[in-house]
């Protein structure tokens, strides 16, 4: 059997494709992005990127209920938005397997909240599925498709952002020959209205507690015995970071953390002096032992927040008593400098917040790349919710500033792909009972493709195989009915400032459309730029434009002026733009200089 | 015989391909192999770090402090970053190429100026500037693999295997390069 080693990400691609899965949706956010990227690698199943994750789901609802294995990925908040159609698709019978992932990230390594969507699956009466390394994340995503069929069930396949990015070993397997079940139409099982909805109810209800009996003879819940004293449970990482810890420990190992297969773990308790559940985040499956009546402890040892490492487990069993001595030291961090993203070399979005910076208007901010916008040294986004809220927020600001006689200024800013995502609604509704007389100005940042994820397309840049229509930003604009729309170029900076300060400074509703392309995902580069040390005059405009290869350097015999790193600079001409006396140059070209050309 | 190799740079330096091509080396060699790649938002310029561990049995991905035996630091600041994930007497392997974080750049932070003399407190170390003799050679983008070249002193896995598994890993045209670049780095002849 061939091994591979590959990320949990790209195991359960694979055991998609063995499990003869044949549609897959998702939308891109950090960590399940290179699942569907990786699903793409099979020519025999379609995959695709959808607008946003609730219609990534319909897309694979339809195709569950078309008869095909299918199966759709996304990050924990995107479940949010994925939610309505989740919430009563699970009360219909599942006719081809449906698998949704959602990559939870304890620690908040890339996300604006630490939701456990354990919570969700159960909410929505979804088996859940913990994998704890790459080829459980296989297995799992296979077993995932037989329950749901055979349990009539959406299963849920929880990951955490460390999982998905795990290498481990995997053994491959040969493809099972995929299932289809035409369609048959069935008002009860499929229309969820009164009275089918009746049904449905009691059917989610019989298949969960079904399911339930049948968890303890699963392989994936396993006891592992060693002594009477204590009994962690635990499920996913937590197990091998526990046995990095000891293998001393009795430990059950859920594969399946929801539904619980309670009567067992009730005989295990009558066994067993302790019981310590082991989990990350919210005490989920504690809380469901004690609902069940058997006591337990947890989140008294274990923190409710971040990630927990070795020692972290270590610390929180040494603190119960359960471990005597420590193996290993706790983390005790070296003060080191900071290290915080920052827009790359040559960004587009570095002379609009630079621009913006300036014009000290309060700044709506939204979810992409142009978050940093928030970070030091720009600090000019002062709000970040998710995904499309900027258009709703800066309405309802605005009315709220302007009630009390408050008429300063709003800006808004949102990105192309988080416009096709869940701005075009915000859009339709921001000109609803407004005078006209409001003061908002809106920078869409089209940067032709949704950056923060590596630069996945999006409706405006082009459909993911390349083929289909492009929708323009500007005409969908325009046909709901904005009349003052501007899209500029911000690589003539002195241009761009101007349009938008003016823009700022007029009443009403004004659109501003930035055109430059990602420099990092179209691997844009010029002939760089470098500063001539004698012209220089050290007064860091420049160097405030927070590019990566600009730092003030010690020049002997001239003192300390700007400098430019050319391994790193791609010849964007910003920093020479907003150069007060031309000291910046670009390479080869020094009878011109930099200019706002 | 487990080996801990902890990797730091910063977004954008190839870590995540060094990573890759370490778990595919060790699985080649008959080794149990596990890797983490923590990139959080950082397309580029934040810091980044993975871990590779590998021997008979790995449970965890995840080094605990004070447990790593190999360094690979494609920044100087990130190197220090690193110390308390380091056993004492570690090997060290660290680009002396400098990049500015924000705080440094808006000239509110000196760059660290204790890092080699904590290093040198901390293990035995290894000090190359990797990018400017990627760069002497042919493209700064194969620094990573010139780095692989140096803990591969430290790793006893074969060089076929090493060269089978870049050849497989980085784009057909840069072969030659990276095959220079990590014979160069093993051979420390640079």
């Amino acid at each position: 059997m061939e091994k591979r080693v590959i990320t949990g990400n790209q195991a359960i691609a694979r055991g998609f494709y063995e499990a003869g899965g044949r549609v897959a949706a998702s939308y891109p956010g950090s960590p399940t992005v290179e699942l569907l990227e990786a699903i793409k690698d099979y020519p025999e199943i379609y995959a695709e990127f959808s607008t946003n994750e609730k219609v990534a789901l319909e897309v694979a609802i339809g195709a569950s209920m078309g008869g095909v294995r299918s199966l759709c990925s996304m990050k924990h908040v995107g479940v949010n938005i994925a939610m309505d159609p989740l919430m009563t698709f699970t009360q219909t019978p599942i006719s081809g397997g449906f698998v949704l992932v959602t990559g939870d990230d304890p620690g908040m390594s890339s996300s604006q909240n630490e939701q456990d969507n354990r919570i969700l699956g159960k909410f929505a009466n979804m088996p859940i599925l913990d994998p704890s390394d790459a080829q459980e994340a296989k297995d799992m995503t296979k077993l995932a498709f037989d329950l749901s069929e055979q349990y009539l069930r959406p299963v849920m396949l929880r990951i955490t952002s460390r999982l998905c990015h795990s290498r481990s070993i995997v053994r491959l397997e040969e493809p099972t020959e995929p299932i289809y079940k035409p369609f048959v139409p069935d008002t009860a099982s499929y229309c969820m209205l009164p009275p089918y909805t009746y049904e449905a109810q009691h059917r989610m209800k019989d298949k969960m507690a079904e399911l339930a009996q049948a968890a303890a003879d699963l392989d994936i819940n396993r006891l592992e015995h060693r002594s009477d004293e204590v009994l962690i449970i635990t499920s996913g990482l937590m197990y091998h970071n526990l046995r990095s810890v000891s293998d001393e420990i009795s430990v059950y190992k859920l594969g399946l953390v929801y539904p619980l297969p309670i009567d067992y773990i009730k005989q295990l308790a009558e066994k067993y002096q302790r019981i310590i559940v082991l989990e990350e985040m919210m005490p989920f499956i504690e809380d469901e032992l004690k609902i069940h009546g058997i006591a337990c402890e947890g989140k008294n040892l274990f923190s409710f927040t971040g990630e927990l490492n070795i020692e972290d487990i270590e610390l929180g069993l040494l603190e119960g008593g359960v471990l005597t001595e420590a193996k290993y030291a706790q983390l005790r961090p070296i003060e080191t400098t900071p290290r915080a993203p920052l827009f790359c070399a040559g960004c587009p979005h570095r002379p609009v917040f630079d621009i913006l910076k300036k014009t000290k208007a309060i700044t709506i901010g939204d979810i992409g790349c142009y978050s940093m916008g928030l970070l030091y040294p720009f600090e000019v986004l002062k709000t970040n919710i998710s995904m499309g809220a900027s258009l709703g927020m800066v309405k309802g600001m605005r009315k709220a500033m302007d009630m009390n006689g408050d008429h300063q200024p709003l800006v808004a800013v949102i990105g192309d792909g988080t416009f096709f995502h869940s701005g075009l609604s915000g859009f339709a509704n921001l000109q609803y009972q407004m005078s006209g007389e409001e003061n908002i100005t809106y920078l869409v940042l089209d940067n032709s493709t949704t950056a923060m994820t590596g630069g996945q397309p999006t409706s405006g840049s082009k459909s993911m195989d390349g083929a289909g229509q492009s929708i323009l930003l500007d005409d969908v604009l325009k046909s709901m009915g904005f009349t003052d729309i501007q899209r500029i170029d911000q690589f003539k900076y002195k241009q761009a400032a101007q349009i938008i300060g003016d823009a700022i400074k007029r009443p009403g509703i004004k659109i501003i459309i930035t055109s430059r392309p990602c420099a990092l995902h179209f691997k844009i580069r010029e002939p760089h730029f470098y500063v001539d040390p004698k012209i220089c005059i050290a007064c860091r405009s420049c160097i405030r434009t927070n590019c990566p290869p600009l730092r003030m350097k010690e020049y002997e015999g001239i003192g300390l002026k700007s400098s430019i790193d050319p391994a790193q600079c791609v010849g964007c001409s910003i920093c020479a733009q907003v150069c007060p006396v031309n000291a910046i140059k670009r390479f080869g070209d020094e009878a011109k200089g930099g200019s706002d050309d | 015989m487990t080996k801990n190799i902890l990797l730091a740079a910063v977004g954008g330096q190839g870590l995540v391909l060094a990573t890759g091509i370490l778990a595919e080396v060790a699985l080649r060699a008959g080794l149990d192999v596990k890797t983490n790649d923590v990139i959080g938002l950082s397309q580029r310029g934040g810091k980044i770090m993975g871990s590779v561990v590998m021997g008979d049995k790995i449970h965890s991905p995840n080094i605990a402090p004070q447990q790593g035996d190999i360094l690979i630091a494609f920044e100087a600041l990130e190197a220090k970053r690193m110390l308390p994930y380091l056993k004492d007497g570690a090997i060290i392997i660290k680009n002396d190429y400098e990049m500015a974080p924000s705080l440094v750049q808006q000239e509110k932070r000196e760059y660290d100026p204790d890092i080699d003399s904590l290093l040198d407190g901390k293990g035995e170390v290894i000090r190359l500037d990797a990018t400017a003799i990627a760069k002497r050679i042919g493209h700064p983008a194969v620094a990573n693999i010139l780095m692989l070249g140096v803990a591969a002193r430290y790793i006893e896995i074969e060089d076929e295997i090493w060269h089978q598994v870049i050849q497989e890993h980085v784009p057909p045209k840069s072969i030659e390069l990276n095959l220079e670049a990590f014979d160069l780095g093993k051979a420390g002849t640079y």
